[in-house]
């Protein structure tokens, strides 16, 4: 499998006559951008703002957040999705770099959604506060959902999707400023030296722990709760064959953005054929159940080892009850002789006291830790909030409060917040990014 | 100019050794034997104003007392940050330093620093409660021990950036926190560097080291359930309606006990489940798939069990950490044992 990703730098965006990109400068018809928001009747209402590294702007309800792409041959950015199924992973796909389309809502947010500020203290808690972002603000008349914690998000985060394949059809003819080629042989027909090297799998526990259908990851839309853990290669999942959920506390989601670029495959890519031999991703799960968290675990650990995995990652989307699945695959692949590495948000409460993840093993002897998500944050008023400030106390964020007797309300009346990390947009970027760890003081 | 205050024993006091063990604490102002050599390293930033002595046996075997009365002494002293040891190898005194600086710590909310060697029984004990600088085994290394206890006392009045314990030299707390990597270093080398460690036979150090399982045994058996009461505690968040103790859906530090001594069932639309963690629907139309009331009361008929106790206790237990969950637990553990409750079912989602 050959996937070209040709870039397109982002210097600048600005809204003007005809979308388009040149020499570094993003342009946007904002009319016609608004148009394609809007093809969905449940979108009620719907604004575009650009946002900047620097600006004093705060955002939330943050819901999701994808890269700007075409696919140069034709077909959807995220097929099963956004249009009909292909394979992904195969071919051109043309991508607006350091920026991202950011869906917010206009009043309404949960458990999921999550905050970004573009400046001050609170900016180094999110990797979008270093993106140059198109953000859409919208609402919807999903009636249903509206006063519900848990929200799918499902008209806003498509119309989020229309939105970034809107905008990057415009480099669909163009040159990019750089061709990065990702290929793998298949596995059987590698080079000896490839052969020679220790062979790696990625395993990716996507979130999925909704029954109801709506609110988890998708696989070539297919939802990862119906899902037994199958054999992936890396270029489906950054070229579009993977979109994010709307479950879980922010912070330790995979945005759909993180997913097309996730940084853990990037690395494994650059290794490959020097220190080791990548193999592929195996695409797993986080269910509720017992036996569903077992019998992922298991089929993981057969999965590797048929392929012949000498060592494995596992990263998990979410933290609490998903660590059952974590440590269980974990310890299936260690006991299946495959040496096993872990990657994961823990939770160590506002004191940080408590014990870090759910359940622990002692074969789990390496992890990396990108973040905690319950440590407090209290961040100063912003001169700018899009979206609605009153949401991150009121709408049950999973680090947002209406009231406590020590800290009072998350939001408080000049706009200053007081919040845990839970609720920054993917602030513990676990597919990667994060320089973050966490420490014993 | 910042103030200080050290507590040692009576052989650093200099009263004398072994057989002025029961010495009873006295207070005194300025410098006594060690802390003489604390004012030097401290400067100019930090004046140790008094040197409490007290004797190892007299702390060992009238804790209280002891406790109390140094106590006492502080109470009308002004003092910015407190000093115990170093204690080295040395078991009474590394404990007795452990009890004094807790108790300080606690009552007048002040940085509290000691020095022990690792074997010394003191680490274990007062770890998590103040910090204890990781000393030498004898008094050979008192210059240098005292020098690790005044810097970081240094630090922490000049409100410096306290680095992890492994970083400052003390022995870790218990207690973790988010850094940030100084030089940044992602996530995603991190992991690959580590596995790359691992597949190749070299030494690797995780990011989160597994602490010894904390387990809690599981208790007997009722002998005659047909005479038991049975309560119902459950983490999955069914409250009345309206949620009258405003119990948080994830994250909880609240719990709630509702009567439900008049009931069959739970009804839905009465109660529900606030719990963010999973899909409510189920649990919405019927709660008793959470508290299983229903069942309970046909058990109580058929007199499988005696009787179901008068309230169930609840709270929600996703993104809830160990220590709060554990403190919920005590709480309600003396309701249950109020109510004489043989038995729980504890129900979580």
């Amino acid at each position: 499998m050959r996937l070209e990703l040709g870039n397109f730098y982002v210097k600048d965006i600005v809204f003007g006559e005809e979308t388009s990109y040149s020499n570094g400068i993003l342009t946007i018809n904002k009319e016609e951008a608004l148009k394609v928001v809007m093809e969905d009747e449940h979108i009620t209402d719907a604004d575009l703002h650009i946002v900047k590294p620097g600006d004093r702007v705060r955002l939330v309800p943050v819901k999701e957040a994808i890269e700007p792409r075409v696919r140069v041959d034709g077909g959807p950015v995220f097929p099963g999705v956004t249009g009909d199924l292909m394979q992904a992973g195969n071919g051109r796909t043309h991508a607006l770099k350091d920026c991202s389309v950011l869906v917010v809502g206009k009043h309404w947010g949960g458990f999921q959604d999550g905050l970004i500020d573009m400046s001050g203290e609170g900016a180094k808690y999110t990797y979008y506060s270093q993106l140059k972002n198109i953000v859409l603000v919208a609402d919807t008349d999903e009636e249903f959902e509206k006063r519900e914690q848990q929200k799918k998000n499902r008209a806003l985060r498509w119309a989020g999707m229309r939105l970034a394949e809107y905008i990057g059809s415009c480099v669909k003819d163009l040159e990019p400023d750089e061709l990065e080629v990702f290929e793998l042989e298949p596995i059987v027909k590698r080079t000896k030296q490839e052969n020679d090297l220790p062979s790696v799998v990625l395993v990716l526990q996507f979130q999925s722990q909704m029954e109801e259908l709506g609110y988890n990851d998708l696989v070539y839309g297919w939802d990862t709760n119906r899902m037994l853990p199958t054999f992936m290669h890396p270029n489906e999942i950054l070229d579009g064959a993977v979109i994010s959920g709307s479950f879980m506390p922010s912070s330790s989601k995979w945005s759909t953005y993180d997913i097309q670029n996730f940084p853990v495959i990037r690395r494994l890519y650059k290794e490959h054929g020097k220190t080791l031999n990548f193999l592929g991703v195996i695409a797993s799960n986080l269910n509720v159940a017992l036996d569903q968290k077992e019998r992922s675990a298991l089929l993981v650990a057969q999965i590797a080892k048929s392929l012949g995995a000498d060592g494995a990652i596992v990263a998990e989307e979410g933290y609490g009850n998903p660590d059952a699945d974590f440590i269980a695959c974990i310890v299936a692949l260690e006991d299946a002789g495959i040496k096993t590495v872990g990657l994961t948000p823990e939770c160590t409460g506002r004191d940080g006291r408590s014990q870090p993840l759910v359940t622990m093993d002692p074969k789990a002897d390496a992890i990396v830790s990108t973040g905690d998500v319950s440590q407090l944050i209290e961040l100063p008023p912003m001169e700018t909030v899009i979206g609605e400030l009153e949401s991150l106390a009121r709408d049950g964020f999973a680090g947002g409060w209406w009231g406590d007797e020590v800290l009072g309300p998350s939001v408080r009346e000049d706009g200053s917040i007081i919040m845990e990390n839970n609720s920054m947009f993917c602030g513990d970027q676990v597919v990667g990014w994060s320089t973050k760890t966490v420490k014993e003081f | 100019m910042k103030k200080a205050i050290l507590y040692i024993n009576q052989f650093f006091g200099q009263i004398g050794g072994e057989e002025e063990a029961d010495f009873a604490p006295e207070i005194r102002e300025g410098l006594v034997g060690p802390a003489i050599e604390l004012q030097k390293q401290l400067g100019e930033d930090i004046k140790v104003t008094h040197t409490i002595i007290c004797g190892d046996n007299y702390m060992g075997s009238n804790t209280e007392e002891a406790v109390n009365t140094i106590l006492g002494f502080l109470e009308d002293k002004e003092f910015d940050i407190f000093f115990a040891g170093p204690a080295f190898r040395a078991g009474r005194y590394g404990v007795a330093c452990g009890n004094i600086g807790k108790a300080v710590s606690e009552k007048f909310n002040v940085p509290v620093i000691s020095s022990m060697n690792e074997e010394n029984p003191g680490v274990e004990m007062f770890r998590k409660d103040i910090y204890i600088f990781k000393g030498g085994k004898s008094a050979a290394a008192m210059r240098e021990d005292i020098k690790k206890m005044a810097d970081f006392g240094k630090k922490i009045v000049k409100g410096e950036t306290l680095l992890s314990a492994e970083e400052e030299g003390y022995f870790g707390r218990g207690l973790r926190r988010q850094v940030w990597l100084d030089p940044p270093v992602t996530a995603a080398d991190r992991v690959v560097d580590m596995l790359l460690k691992k597949l190749n036979g070299e030494p690797f150090k995780t990011e989160l080291p597994i602490p010894p399982v904390d387990t809690v045994p599981i208790a007997p058996p009722i002998k005659d359930l047909s005479k038991a009461t049975i309560a119902i505690v459950t983490s999955g968040g069914i409250v009345p309606v309206d949620n009258p103790d405003r119990i948080q859906s994830a994250s909880a530090t609240r719990w709630g006990k509702y009567d439900i001594s008049n009931m069959e069932r739970l009804e839905a639309g009465v109660f529900k489940t606030i719990h963010a963690g999973f899909d409510p629907m189920v649990a919405n139309q019927n709660p008793n798939v959470i508290v299983p009331l229903d069942a309970l009361r046909a058990y109580e008929k058929e007199g499988k069990i005696g009787k179901v106790h008068e309230y169930f206790y609840t709270t929600v237990g996703t993104g809830t950490t160990q220590g709060e969950a554990a403190r919920m637990a005590r709480e309600i553990v003396e309701h249950l044992k109020e109510g004489q409750v043989d038995g729980v079912i504890l129900v979580s989602t």
